[in-house]
């Protein structure tokens, strides 16, 4: 077989548009601080100062321990409230069962945009402005998940649930003991996308929270963005923000590809 | 009976998460972009009167038309980009899954973060601060971001073409732009659906990168629908219009999504 040999040539120019940014903030997050660097000129000498001074701040820190809280506790409420409902959508007939799924499927088209302000108002009500319960729950009406995870307990066969109920078995025990663990791997990769959304969200963070005790990192970086730190220390933190996503789509990406690309396992 | 409570109670958290965090926002969007919104926090029934400023208003228009921009420079750029390479992925069996690892990279990495990067990287060049290059500027960001996603979805209706067409065109004599032209885009046509409309709606809700690189500037060149929401909401405290402007962005994105499905619908 004659393989040509310029695609791959192709794709290598293209992985490197990808994948400079990061080789950049990495050298600029090791360039001594105040040193000439780039994209203006490469660092005479490596230093991981930055990273200390970063890590040490009492802020970053705290930034770090909001976002894992934000992230960590949206993944647990996510996947068991809608791995709840999708059990429920997908094996039992009610009335109304499709209008409500139709209901919270269509809301995936509403930009957030539309709706920031009014559940900013409706947050403040609540007295939840610039707290963890304002930060985190009103993100955790997830339709994507719902829906995804609706989908796969549909493929699962019937003669599972038949046997198990022929055991006697009720609703939670079917739940527990047989939905939950079919859907584990499903559960592992909508939970590590979970993670990601929340580790990188923006904009409801920026508006709900106002002190440096509830903001998360991404918040911190624009902020530092404008503040007084040199730019080594800024990719620093940018490279710390950046690695446990890096990390976690790195050792799982082969299971993840197959979700973004939309084709389920 | 006891069953009917049991699929309530399992349905319990989602109704109640979305009804209080979807649909109440959704409505209070919709009654406060027809009030007027005082300091004092009284609401006023004003009607369509917020959305006649809007209409009347130049910030809001310009802002309308640099979002148009945007996404008719994003969306081509994106969706050629993740074409082309998952073509390139699909004749390449050396380091295959290594490429699809290191093009996905920065779609897993958060657009506050893209932003404080490539903010570096174009400082030399100055295109942040022209007004003619800030939306391309945001727009090679958003395609950097974004196109690995697009990339692999297309990859996987690759996967769909059956070797046997391509063969068969192949031993006709077909080109390899007759090929793609007459064999693989036909078949790819629902993904690349998909892939236009995600990547449009995602374009028409451009903020963070806004955000963190040009806060709209400079000259407003860069000040889109979704930044005005901000704006108006968070700068100037002008809630009613803010609310107008959102849903505004609402109906843009329904808009645009509901067009795209019939020209695709007629296409085939």
């Amino acid at each position: 077989m004659r393989s040509s040999r310029w695609p791959v040539v192709v794709l290598a120019v293209v992985t490197l548009f990808a994948l400079v940014p990061f080789v950049v903030m990495v050298l600029v997050a090791l360039s001594p601080p105040g040193a000439p660097t780039l994209p203006h000129a490469l660092p005479g000498s490596l230093t991981l100062r930055n990273f200390a001074a970063v890590l040490a701040a009492e802020d970053f820190a705290r930034w770090t321990l909001n976002t894992l809280v934000y992230a960590v506790v949206s993944v647990a409420a996510v996947l068991l409230s809608a791995s709840m409902a999708a059990y429920v959508f997908a094996r039992k007939r009610f009335r109304g069962r499709d209008l409500l799924l139709w209901s919270i499927v269509s809301t995936l088209m509403v930009p957030f945009h539309a709706v920031v302000v009014p559940l900013l108002l409706l947050v403040a009500a609540l007295g939840w402005v610039d707290t963890y319960w304002g930060l985190v729950v009103p993100t955790l009406a997830n339709a994507q998940a719902v829906l995804l995870l609706r989908q796969f307990i549909l493929a699962l066969p019937g003669e599972v649930f038949d046997a198990v109920r022929v055991d006697g078995a009720g609703d939670w025990r079917t739940y527990w003991h047989v939905v939950l663990p079919l859907c584990r791997p499903v559960l592992a990769t909508l939970g590590v996308f979970v993670f990601l959304w929340h580790w990188n969200d923006f904009l409801w963070p920026l508006v709900v929270t106002n002190s440096t005790t509830t903001r998360t990192l991404t918040l911190g970086l624009s902020t530092m963005d404008s503040g007084k730190l040199g730019i080594a220390e800024l990719m620093s933190a940018a490279t710390v923000t950046a690695l446990p996503c890096l990390l976690v789509f790195w050792l799982l990406q082969r299971h993840l590809a197959g979700v973004i690309s939309g084709r389920g396992r | 009976m006891r069953g009917k409570l049991t699929t309530l109670l399992f349905l319990l958290p989602v109704l109640v998460l979305f009804g209080l965090f979807r649909v109440v926002p959704v409505a209070g969007a919709v009654g406060m972009s027809l009030t007027e919104h005082d300091l004092g926090g009284g609401w006023t029934f004003t009607g369509v009167a917020n959305y006649r400023d809007l209409a009347g208003s130049g910030t809001f228009l310009t802002s309308l038309r640099t979002t148009l921009v945007y996404v008719a420079i994003c969306v081509p750029l994106t969706v050629l980009v993740a074409l082309g390479t998952a073509l390139l992925l699909r004749r390449v069996t050396w380091a295959r899954s290594w490429f699809r690892t290191a093009l996905l990279t920065p779609y897993v990495t958060s657009l506050v973060l893209a932003g404080v990067v490539w903010r570096w990287l174009f400082e030399p060049l100055g295109v942040l601060d022209h007004p003619s290059l800030v939306l391309p500027a945001l727009a090679v960001v958003s395609v950097w971001k974004g196109f690995g996603y697009s990339m692999l979805v297309l990859f996987a209706g690759l996967q769909d073409v059956p070797p046997d067409c391509v063969d068969a065109a192949k031993v006709d004599g077909a080109s390899a732009w007759q090929r793609l032209r007459h064999v693989l885009l036909p078949f790819l046509r629902p993904a690349l659906f998909f892939v236009v409309v995600v990547e449009t709606i995602g374009a028409f809700q451009v903020f963070d990168t806004i955000y963190v690189m040009t806060g709209g500037g400079p000259m407003r060149a860069s000040y889109t629908l979704a930044y005005a929401v901000y704006d108006h909401a968070f700068r100037m405290f002008d809630l009613g219009h803010a609310a107008a402007a959102g849903i505004v962005l609402w109906a843009v994105v329904l808009l645009v999504a509901l067009t795209q499905r019939r020209v695709f619908e007629r296409g085939s």
